[in-house]
C-alpha cells in the first residue's frame, strides 16, 4: 500500500489557467448582466423573469447570481442509456470521458454506391444508423443531413424515425420545431416503457440552437421548453463564426458562445432544476477568402479546447466538434483535418465531440469520412488512454526472467497484456509491401469504402420492441396528416 | 499623383481618413462626378476585386473598401442625379420570411455597395409583403433574398409567387442565396440567378445591369 502517491490515469492537455478561465467566466458574466440576449419567446421571457431575470422588451439581462445557481443546478455527471438496455451503448458523461458521433442537418450526402455527392433523401438515414451502430468508436448518432424527399416540416421526424430503429447507440435529436420535437419524444418515450420510464433511463438528447451574436430565437426556445418539461437531456448550441457572427479573438467567441449557451441553461435550469445540460456550440472561423464557415481550420480545435475547459471549470459537460473538413472528397486533406480535429477533441476530453463525418464545411454528410474517423478516435483513444504504471505493468520481473540477449514472445506478462496495451488498426495498413501487393495494393481510401460496404452488408442492429414499430408508423402518419394542407 | 489617381489608391486602401477629402478636392478642381466615379472609385474597386479573387485581399479589406466608395458616393449621389446621370443600378435585399440568420445577406449588401450599387438593405424575417412593397417603392433592378435554414428556403418560392401576384416580377431579376440553396433549387423557383457567395453575388448583379 502506498501514501500520497499521485497518479495520473491518460495523458494530462491544459491549456489554460485557472486564472484565464476565471477571467472567461467574468467575460460571460458580464455579457449576460449588461449586454443580455434577444429572446424572442414569451414564456421564456416569462420563465427568466420569474427566475429574476431582468426583461426589457425582448432584451433580457441576466444577474450573474442567477447564472451561478444555474450552473450549479446542471450535472457535471449522467447517463444517456442505450434503448435495449445493451450497456457498452450508454453513454457515460463525466469528467475525462470523451464520445464521438456524426452531426446533423447537411443538405448533401456521398452516395454510398456511386461516390457522388447528391441531395441527402430519407432512404440515407437507416445506413448512416447502420454505420454508427457499428463502428466501435462512434457513440452516439445524428443522421448526418437533412431529408430532402420528404414535406420539408417532416424531415427531422422522419430522420428519428430512420434511426432509431437502427441502432442502440444513443440519438441525439435534431428538429425544426415544437411538432417535431413532439413526435420524436413520442417514438422514444415508447420503447422507453412510458414517460416515467424515460425520465429514469432517458435513451435519446434532445438537440437546440440559439443564434449568434446574441439572440434566442423562438424556435430554439419551444424545443428547450418542451425538453425541460419533458426532463430530456438537451443540448444548446450556438454557431458563431469568428469575424462575422462573433469577435475575431479565440477568448471573444468563447465569451459569446458561453453566454449564449448559458442563456438556455438559466431557462431550463429555471423549468427543470437539476436538468442534463449539455453546453455548445461549434466555433470556427470565418474563412477571409471564401466567406465559409471552416470545418477543417486548426482554430476550430482551439476554440473548441478552450470552451471545453471553461465548461469543466464551471462544472458542465461540453459539446465538442471534430472529425470534420473542407475538403470535398475523401483525401489527404479530409484525413489530416479530421484526424487532428479528433485527436484534440479527445485530449480536451470535450464530453460530446460531433460533426465526425462532415465534409465540404458541413454542406455534405459522408459515411466514408465517418469510417475513416472511427480509425483516427481509436488511434487517439489509445493515446488519451495513457501509460498505466504499477508493478505488474512495470515488469521488473519479467525483464529479470527474459535477461540479456532473451526475448519476450512467450512470456505469460506478453500474453496477459499484448491485447490491451497495443491498439489493432482497422484500416491502417502495416504489413510488409509484399503482402501488401497482394492485397491488391490498396490504398486508404479504398479500405474505408470496404469497410463500409461490409458494414452495410452485414451488420444487423438489435432490433425496436415491436409496439415501437407501431408508434413510428402512427406517428408518420399524423404528421402527414398535420402537413397534408401545407 | 493626379487626384483621381489618389482616388484610387483610397479605395484600394480602405483610407476613410480621406476620401471624402479627395472627392470634395476633385470636385474643386473641375472634375464632374461622373468622371470621379468612373476614372477614381471604380478603376480602385476593380483592382480590389482582382486582388481578392488571387487570394491577396481578404474580406474585412474589401468591406473597408466598399465602405471608402459608399463614403465618397454620398458626396457624389446628389451631383450624379442633378446631371441625369445613372447609377450602376439598385438591389433591394433581405433574409426571407422566418430567418434570422443574415450575415450572409450583410456581406452581399457590402459587396454590392462596393460595385457601386444603391444598396436598399430591408432587413431579416422579411414577409413576401413587405419585399414587394420594397420593389415599389424604391424600383430596383435587382432583389436579393438570403436564407439559412431548409424551411425557410422554401419561402424564396412564395417571395417570388408574391411578386408575381403584385405585377412586379418582371421588373426585376431575382437573386437568391444562402448555405443550402442550389442553382438548380433557384432554377426550381423561377429565381434568375444564384450567387454562392457574396463576391459572386456582387458579380451577377452587376452582369445583370450591364447586359
Amino acid at each position: 500500500m502506498r501514501t500520497n502517491y499521485r497518479v495520473n490515469s491518460g495523458v494530462r492537455f491544459r491549456m489554460l489557467s485557472d486564472d484565464q478561465l476565471q477571467e472567461l467566466v467574468d467575460g460571460v458574466l458580464h455579457v449576460l448582466e449588461y449586454t443580455g440576449l434577444d429572446v424572442y419567446h414569451e414564456e421564456s421571457r416569462d420563465i427568466l423573469k420569474k427566475a429574476g431575470a431582468w426583461v426589457d422588451g425582448i432584451r433580457v439581462r441576466i444577474p450573474s447570481h442567477l447564472v451561478r445557481k444555474s450552473l450549479d443546478l446542471a450535472p457535471r455527471s449522467f447517463t444517456v442509456f442505450s434503448r435495449d438496455g445493451n450497456p457498452k451503448n450508454n453513454i457515460n458523461i463525466g469528467p475525462g470521458r470523451a464520445h464521438f458521433g456524426p452531426g446533423p442537418t447537411c443538405p448533401n450526402f456521398i452516395d454510398v454506391e456511386s461516390m457522388e455527392r447528391r441531395p441527402y433523401v430519407k432512404s440515407d438515414v437507416p445506413l448512416v444508423a447502420k454505420v454508427v451502430d457499428a463502428l466501435p468508436n462512434i457513440d452516439f448518432c445524428e443522421s448526418l443531413g437533412t431529408v430532402n424527399d420528404v414535406h420539408h416540416e417532416l424531415g427531422a421526424t422522419y430522420e428519428f424515425a430512420g434511426m432509431f430503429p437502427n441502432t442502440s447507440k444513443p440519438i441525439v435529436a435534431w428538429s425544426y420545431d415544437y411538432d417535431d420535437s413532439v413526435d420524436i419524444h413520442k417514438i422514444a418515450v415508447a420503447e422507453a416503457g412510458g414517460q416515467e420510464a424515460f425520465e429514469r433511463r432517458p435513451n435519446y438528447i434532445h438537440y437546440c440552437e440559439p443564434l449568434s451574436p446574441l439572440v434566442s430565437t423562438e424556435d430554439a426556445l419551444n424545443k428547450l421548453v418542451f425538453a425541460a418539461k419533458h426532463r430530456i437531456p438537451l443540448i444548446f448550441t450556438p454557431c458563431p463564426i469568428a469575424g462575422g457572427t462573433a469577435p475575431v479573438t479565440a477568448a471573444g467567441i468563447i465569451t459569446q458562445a458561453a453566454a449564449e449557451s448559458w442563456m438556455g441553461l438559466t431557462i431550463a435550469q429555471a423549468l427543470q432544476p437539476g436538468l442534463p445540460f449539455i453546453m455548445g456550440g461549434v466555433l470556427s472561423v470565418m474563412d477571409m477568402s471564401s466567406m465559409i464557415l471552416a470545418y477543417g481550420a486548426p482554430e476550430l480545435s482551439l476554440f473548441m479546447a478552450g470552451l471545453t475547459e471553461l465548461a469543466h471549470y464551471v462544472g458542465l459537460p461540453l459539446w465538442q466538434t471534430g472529425g470534420c473538413t473542407d475538403s470535398k472528397t475523401l483525401d489527404e486533406q479530409a484525413a489530416i483535418e479530421g484526424s487532428l480535429s479528433v485527436y484534440f477533441s479527445a485530449l480536451s476530453g470535450g464530453d460530446l465531440c460531433h460533426d465526425v463525418g462532415y465534409t465540404e464545411s458541413a454542406m455534405t454528410g459522408s459515411v466514408f469520412q465517418l469510417a475513416m474517423m472511427d480509425e483516427s478516435i481509436g488511434y487517439a483513444r489509445r493515446i488519451t488512454r495513457g501509460i498505466e504504471v504499477n508493478e505488474e505493468t512495470l515488469a521488473v520481473e519479467v525483464i529479470d526472467n527474459v535477461g540479456p540477449n532473451g526475448h519476450f514472445l512467450r512470456e505469460q506478462h506478453t500474453r496477459d497484456h499484448y491485447r490491451t496495451e497495443f491498439w489493432y488498426p482497422n484500416l491502417c495498413d502495416r504489413r510488409n509491401y509484399e503482402e501488401w501487393e497482394m492485397m491488391g495494393s490498396t490504398p486508404m481510401r479504398d479500405r474505408v469504402v470496404a469497410r463500409v460496404h461490409d458494414i452495410l452488408a452485414t451488420h444487423e442492429p438489435s432490433p425496436i420492441k415491436p409496439e415501437t414499430e407501431k408508434v413510428i408508423e402512427e406517428v408518420l402518419a399524423a404528421a402527414e396528416d398535420r402537413v397534408r394542407e401545407k | 499623383m493626379s487626384v483621381l489617381s489618389e482616388i484610387s489608391t483610397c479605395i484600394i486602401e480602405g483610407n476613410l481618413a480621406d476620401i471624402q477629402d479627395l472627392t470634395r478636392q476633385a470636385l474643386d478642381d473641375g472634375k464632374e462626378a461622373k468622371e470621379i466615379l468612373d476614372s477614381g472609385l471604380m478603376p480602385g474597386m476593380d483592382h480590389v476585386g482582382v486582388e481578392f479573387k488571387a487570394g491577396n485581399m481578404f474580406v474585412p479589406e474589401v468591406l473597408r473598401s466598399a465602405k471608402a466608395m459608399s463614403s465618397a458616393m454620398e458626396l457624389l449621389k446628389p451631383l450624379l442625379a442633378a446631371s441625369g446621370v445613372e447609377m450602376v443600378g439598385k438591389v433591394v435585399l433581405g433574409t426571407v420570411k422566418g430567418d434570422l440568420h443574415d450575415i450572409g445577406k450583410n456581406l452581399v449588401a457590402m459587396m454590392c455597395e462596393g460595385a457601386g450599387f444603391e444598396v436598399y438593405d430591408i432587413g431579416k424575417d422579411v414577409s413576401p409583403e413587405d419585399f414587394v412593397a420594397a420593389i415599389k417603392e424604391y424600383n430596383p433592378d435587382i432583389v436579393g433574398m438570403s436564407a439559412l435554414l431548409t424551411t425557410t428556403m422554401r419561402t424564396m418560392e412564395s417571395t417570388i409567387k408574391a411578386l408575381e401576384e403584385a405585377g412586379v416580377r418582371d421588373k426585376v431579376k431575382v437573386m437568391v442565396g444562402g448555405a443550402p440553396v442550389t442553382e438548380d433549387f433557384a432554377n426550381q423557383i423561377g429565381a434568375d440567378a444564384y450567387a454562392s457567395n457574396a463576391a459572386s453575388a456582387a458579380e451577377i448583379a452587376t452582369k445583370f445591369v450591364s447586359s
